[in-house]
């Protein structure tokens, strides 16, 4: 290649096949972006439920009200169920722990988790899992989950909250159901 | 031909001592920008540490008294002070050289003075430990007036190059009408009005929310529009990270390499297309947050995914450029041209392997954009993972390698040792790959970032993070690599203030592109800027309309965030501030 770099014809000829190269570049890269664009578009509606939604808006953060009209589950009534194998439940995040925690859930459950934050940013993340949200204070978020196998699952904050942020841990169990 | 070169030597003895004012204020910055990144990045080893269950900051008290202190400082001067000092310095300094013009010294020193009295009063603010509110500071955590005063300096201190860059323009272009700017010139003024955009995010967080609030002269904020104004910026601040790399890969790298860059319309291209995508994204960093549509975060994913495409456009022109360097220097086969590098210039070392870091921190990237991949990594350590390699090398490394050539172009002094740079280099790459595999991985464990887990009981660690042992051991190995590589770079960098003098100066490498004219200097002397191809390309032409490109970002960008916000504006939330640590 050395013999033919030091031809003086070798600028044209590289920056000719340069051109040429850089079209089909620009084309496979496109094409392939929009490739990832319809998987993870696909992945969203697949997956619908642990995309955040919004349930409610408040002005006062550390006033969490009773039940919202049909909705929202008090924040203290724990695991509220909604239907057959469906559940709801408010999940306050506060300085610096979750409540309620433990949190029983029958195993394969569908639960909606209602996620706020009575004082500062937490984040609500249940090791294992695809679920993720930003305990917002002001703001009520929204997923859904379905817990397809017992056993005990992590929630780390994943906000940072404070000297205590490392240890506002708690616990989900999905209790096993009872053999038939 | 010698009467008519004369009065040309004579002329350019005044603008010599010009000049010398230039180099002093680059160096001004440069020295700042690399004295906050030493003390940040001696800090972030004790953060790697911390990962591996090791906790050492009982020990450091009463210099650092918390994990959430240290990790603020790191934040703080690494990716602000840092590379905004860097930044600032850089975007002037070359294209003055680059056109032969003299920027507006007066701006220039006072974005300098604006940013120093605003790094100060951070420094003030975090080592008080009253402002441990990590570089986020995300509202209704409440540091001291002095974090967010300084915060503020530093924010509109930064702005100050576009209006020099654009008189700049404006003066080179009506000597030269009808050419197009020359490369460099460019992409620093692209930059800069991507910049000038994005920093409007911050700029309202701070002034309308932040600073009365922490001021008392208001009592609550609303934590969720405070944190989707700091994504307005945050989002484009990664691109006023990266714009500055690339500016050095464009615009110099391949006369170190001693080719051509192969494309100039092409690096225009990617400018311009950076400045049109990085602003209306911000919000991507807010997939997990409730308040706003999700019709929205569809839209986001598909404009994140389109950001990608300039730096993969980058990917090719300099990796290109860089063959087209290696073949001249007589590398045979697939990868021999890779091989036949300037491998023993540590500068060209350096940026080569920002780039090759950079290839999987644009791929992770590409992870974070899409949105329920996202719901994975969201807050683990996989995203500080992601962005070591990307601000931390590709940005970073590159800057070091850029401070190789460019201490010994501003003081006229010997770099201090060629081997020993070498080692810094290669140190970092290894050391941030170690740790950044090792961040990835356990991000996918679910371990989250920002935590001071080293404090917990080593049960409940174990419980939590033990099937993360082997990665969370490797950020630690990792942390203590970038330690010797943060000594050694620092033994050639400051060492080289004090080194004899050089006999000849070292020039900058500006490079040439395929089909450009050799030289573009007006001052008569030494600068070789990046000229459009003879035949000016079309693309290149209808780029030059930045004023058009801007004024269809800032549509784009309010476009984008009008939806965003009304649902908060319809909804305000009173949050009381907290200083909880």
């Amino acid at each position: 290649m050395s013999d033919i770099a030091g031809r003086p014809g070798f600028e044209d000829a590289f920056h000719k096949a340069a051109e040429r190269h850089e079209r089909a570049w620009v084309f496979v890269t496109l094409v392939m972006l929009m490739g990832i664009l319809a998987c993870t578009m696909y992945f969203v509606v697949y997956d619908y439920g642990v995309v955040v939604r919004t349930a409610a808006y408040r002005s006062d953060p550390t006033a969490l009200g009773g039940p919202a009209p049909g909705v929202v589950p008090a924040a203290d009534a724990g695991l509220v169920k909604t239907g057959p194998n469906a559940y709801a439940v408010h999940m306050v995040a506060h300085m610096w722990g979750w409540t309620p925690s433990p949190l029983h859930i029958p195993e394969g459950a569908t639960v909606t988790f209602y996620v706020t934050s009575i004082d500062v940013l937490h984040g609500f993340e249940v090791k294992g899992t695809t679920i993720n949200v930003t305990a917002v204070p002001g703001i009520t978020g929204e997923v859904t989950y379905m817990f397809k196998h017992a056993g005990t699952l992590d929630i780390i904050c994943n906000e940072y909250c404070g000297i205590e942020h490392q240890a506002m841990l708690g616990r989900i169990i999905v209790d096993p159901k009872p053999p038939a | 031909m010698s009467i008519a070169l004369a009065p040309t030597g004579a002329l350019s003895r005044p603008a010599g001592d010009a000049l010398a004012a230039q180099r002093r204020t680059m160096l001004a910055f440069l020295v700042w920008g690399f004295s906050a990144l030493m003390i940040g990045a001696a800090i972030g080893p004790l953060q790697a540490l911390n990962y591996g269950g090791i906790n050492v900051y009982p020990a450091l008290a009463p210099v650092l008294q918390t994990y959430y202190q240290g990790l603020t400082i790191h934040g703080v001067l690494n990716a602000y002070i840092f590379t905004f000092f860097v930044t600032c310095g850089l975007l002037i300094y070359l294209p003055a050289r680059e056109l032969g013009l003299a920027p507006n010294m007066l701006l220039w020193r006072s974005c300098f003075g604006l940013m120093a009295a605003g790094t100060l009063m951070l420094l003030y603010a975090m080592f008080d430990n009253s402002s441990s509110v990590l570089w986020t500071f995300y509202p209704p955590l409440k540091g001291s007036p002095f974090f967010y005063f300084g915060m503020t300096l530093v924010v509109l201190g930064s702005l100050l190059p576009l209006p020099i860059l654009l008189d700049m323009r404006a003066r080179w272009k009506a000597r030269r009408p009808g050419e197009v700017t020359p490369l460099v010139t460019y992409m620093s003024t692209t930059t800069m009005l991507m910049w000038g955009l994005a920093g409007g995010g911050a700029a309202i967080e701070l002034i309308v929310q932040l600073d009365p609030w922490s001021a008392g002269l208001v009592d609550t904020i609303d934590p969720i529009v405070g944190r989707t104004l700091f994504w307005w910026t945050g989002h484009p601040i990664v691109y006023f990270w990266l714009m500055p790399a690339y500016v050095s890969w464009y615009g110099l790298l391949s006369k170190q390499c001693g080719g051509k860059l192969v494309s100039d319309p092409m690096a225009r291209l990617t400018f311009a297309l950076l400045l049109v995508f990085s602003l209306p994204v911000g919000s991507h960093h807010q997939f997990t947050d409730p308040g706003f549509s999700p019709v929205w975060r569809g839209i986001l994913t598909a404009l994140t995914l389109s950001v990608a495409l300039p730096s993969l456009i980058t990917a090719f022109t300099i990796g290109l450029s860089l063959e087209y360097s290696g073949r001249l220097a007589g590398g045979r086969g697939v990868l021999g041209w890779f091989t036949a590098l300037p491998w023993r210039n540590p500068s060209v070392a350096a940026q080569v392997l920002a780039m090759v870091t950079f290839i999987f921190g644009g791929a992770g990237g590409i992870v974070n954009g899409s949105w329920e991949l996202n719901n994975i990594v969201h807050n683990t350590t996989w995203i500080p993972g992601h962005f070591h390699i990307t601000v931390g090398t590709a940005s970073a490394l590159t800057f070091m390698g850029v401070a190789f050539w460019m201490m010994p172009h501003l003081t006229g002094r010997k770099l201090l040792s060629r081997r020993l740079a070498l080692v810094a280099a290669w140190l970092w790459f290894g050391g941030m790959s170690v740790f950044a595999l090792g961040m990835h991985w356990a991000g996918l464990h679910g371990v989250p970032r920002r935590a001071w887990v080293s404090f917990l009981p080593q049960t409940v660690y174990d419980r939590f993070y033990g099937d993360a042992h082997f990665p969370l051991t490797m950020v630690a190995v990792g942390g203590i690599v970038l330690w010797l590589a943060t000594f050694c770079f620092y033994v050639v960098f400051l060492g080289s203030l004090f080194t004899r003098r050089l006999s000849t100066p070292v020039p900058i490498p500006f490079a040439q592109a395929f089909g450009g004219a050799e030289s573009y200097s007006l001052d008569g002397g030494e600068p070789i800027g990046i000229v459009a191809h003879r035949h000016l390309s079309p693309l290149a032409k209808a780029l030059e309309q930045l004023g058009l490109i801007t004024a269809f970002t800032a549509v784009a960008t309010a476009a984008a965030y009008v939806p965003i916000f009304w649902p908060f504006v319809n909804n305000i939330t009173r949050a009381q501030g907290w200083s909880v640590w």
